[in-house]
């Protein structure tokens, strides 16, 4: 039993907005950064952390979701398409939790960050894609789609392609979500820019969207499960909205190749931390 | 009325009910120094979120949690409405699919 007391709540409160703020800035969920804090700093067990971290998910997404939605900044005929795979994948890894260890999770998980981070810095340039030529699934569904760039000033219509291999990988990323208690955004962000082809901030918009549903998905199971701590819980869900309201503020000005640029540091900073903790190393924080 | 206010105001309201229930419930731990650590599990729901209405501090956090996870189904279930009333028939069919998910892992984690 862990002892949560009004000293832990504060910091708790104030790593939560931090969470919510990045989060809502690079379409991640937030929870890359509370899972760190609670389980190396707090001394969490992994299950209570991962619970209330998908908790908070859920509050940061559809907090900047509807930002989002309502400036017709998020694609959701997309976002409900892949939600197919997304929610089918955190139903998957919501089940599996438990059976497998913790540590290795931790080492895949780093790898995979670097590997994004990689993908990320090299394709720096893809901001506009142009010229897309949609695949069949994507035709018959009309997935394509336009929205306002505002630090340009024109309205870019873009073209959606490669969309059952996109769905595929946004199952994997619902796996990752539920096991690990991370939205998915940086598996889901990429994914829609480089392979589907959705410009950065269509698709940063669009991933933040269908985390929403897809953390709660897992989040019940974690629920029934009596691995979502209420202490735990309460400052995070507050934390993460306030910081989210802030992200989503900044994200409509900000030039789409700087935001990139940021991700991929917190990326490959995130992963070392995942390795380290992967292999048992002492993290000095 | 357009699909993205309809789901802009769902999600708002939902996370803000939320945010506000959870607030509540800290004031409440704080004044009364002591919460009911219990975990929350399948029969305990209902007793649970029965108790955030006398005031229970881990009541009232529990609701919000209820609140914040139902807000993206019920923005689910909204879409198909919507999608319905445009006869865009591959799309309600989309959104059952995901609908029917979302209500089966609400399921399991009762039953089980």
């Amino acid at each position: 039993m862990i002892v949560i007391g009004p000293d832990e709540v504060i910091w708790i409160l104030l790593m939560s907005i931090l969470a919510g703020f990045v989060g809502a800035l690079f379409g991640l969920g937030g929870g890359i950064l509370i899972i760190p804090f609670l389980t190396l700093v707090e001394g969490v067990p992994v299950p209570l952390a991962v619970g209330a971290s998908l908790v908070s998910v859920v509050a940061t997404s559809s907090s900047s979701a509807a930002t989002y939605v309502k400036d017709h900044l998020t694609n959701i005929r997309v976002g409900m398409f892949l939600e197919i795979g997304s929610v089918a994948g955190a139903i998957t890894g919501a089940s599996v939790a438990g059976y497998l260890p913790a540590s290795v999770l931790f080492i895949l998980f780093g790898v995979l960050l670097l590997y994004t981070t990689i993908v990320m810095i090299r394709a720096r340039k893809v901001d506009f894609p142009t010229g897309t030529i949609p695949d069949k699934t994507s035709t018959i569904l009309s997935l394509g789609g336009e929205y306002e760039e505002h630090s340009r000033n024109v309205v870019v219509k873009y073209q959606v392609t490669r969309t059952p291999l996109t769905l595929i990988i946004t199952y994997f990323g619902g796996i990752v979500s539920a096991l690990l208690g991370v939205g998915g955004g940086l598996i889901n962000v990429p994914t829609l820019n480089l392979i589907a082809k959705i410009p950065v901030k269509v698709a940063s918009a669009t991933s933040n969207f269908m985390i929403g549903v897809t953390a709660a998905a897992s989040s019940s199971v974690y629920l029934f499960r009596g691995d979502v701590n209420p202490l735990l819980t309460a400052p995070l869900i507050i934390g993460v909205t306030g910081g989210a309201i802030l992200g989503t503020r900044i994200l409509k000005t900000a030039p789409p190749s700087k935001v990139k640029i940021a991700f991929a540091i917190l990326l490959a900073a995130i992963s070392v931390l995942m390795i380290l903790k992967g292999f048992n190393l002492p993290i000095v924080l | 009325m357009d699909l993205n206010l309809l789901i802009s105001y769902c999600l708002r309201i939902g996370v803000l009910a939320s945010a506000f229930l959870g607030l509540a419930g800290l004031i409440s731990w704080v004044a009364t120094g002591s919460i009911n650590l219990s975990a929350i599990s399948g029969s305990g729901v209902g007793n649970t979120i029965a108790s955030a209405f006398a005031g229970n501090a881990s009541g009232l956090i529990y609701l919000a949690v209820a609140v914040l996870v139902a807000t993206p189904v019920f923005r689910v279930a909204l879409s198909t409405f919507y999608f319905a009333n445009q006869r865009d028939n591959r799309f309600v069919l989309i959104t059952l699919v995901v609908l029917s998910m979302l209500i089966f892992a609400l399921v399991s984690g009762i039953s089980g």
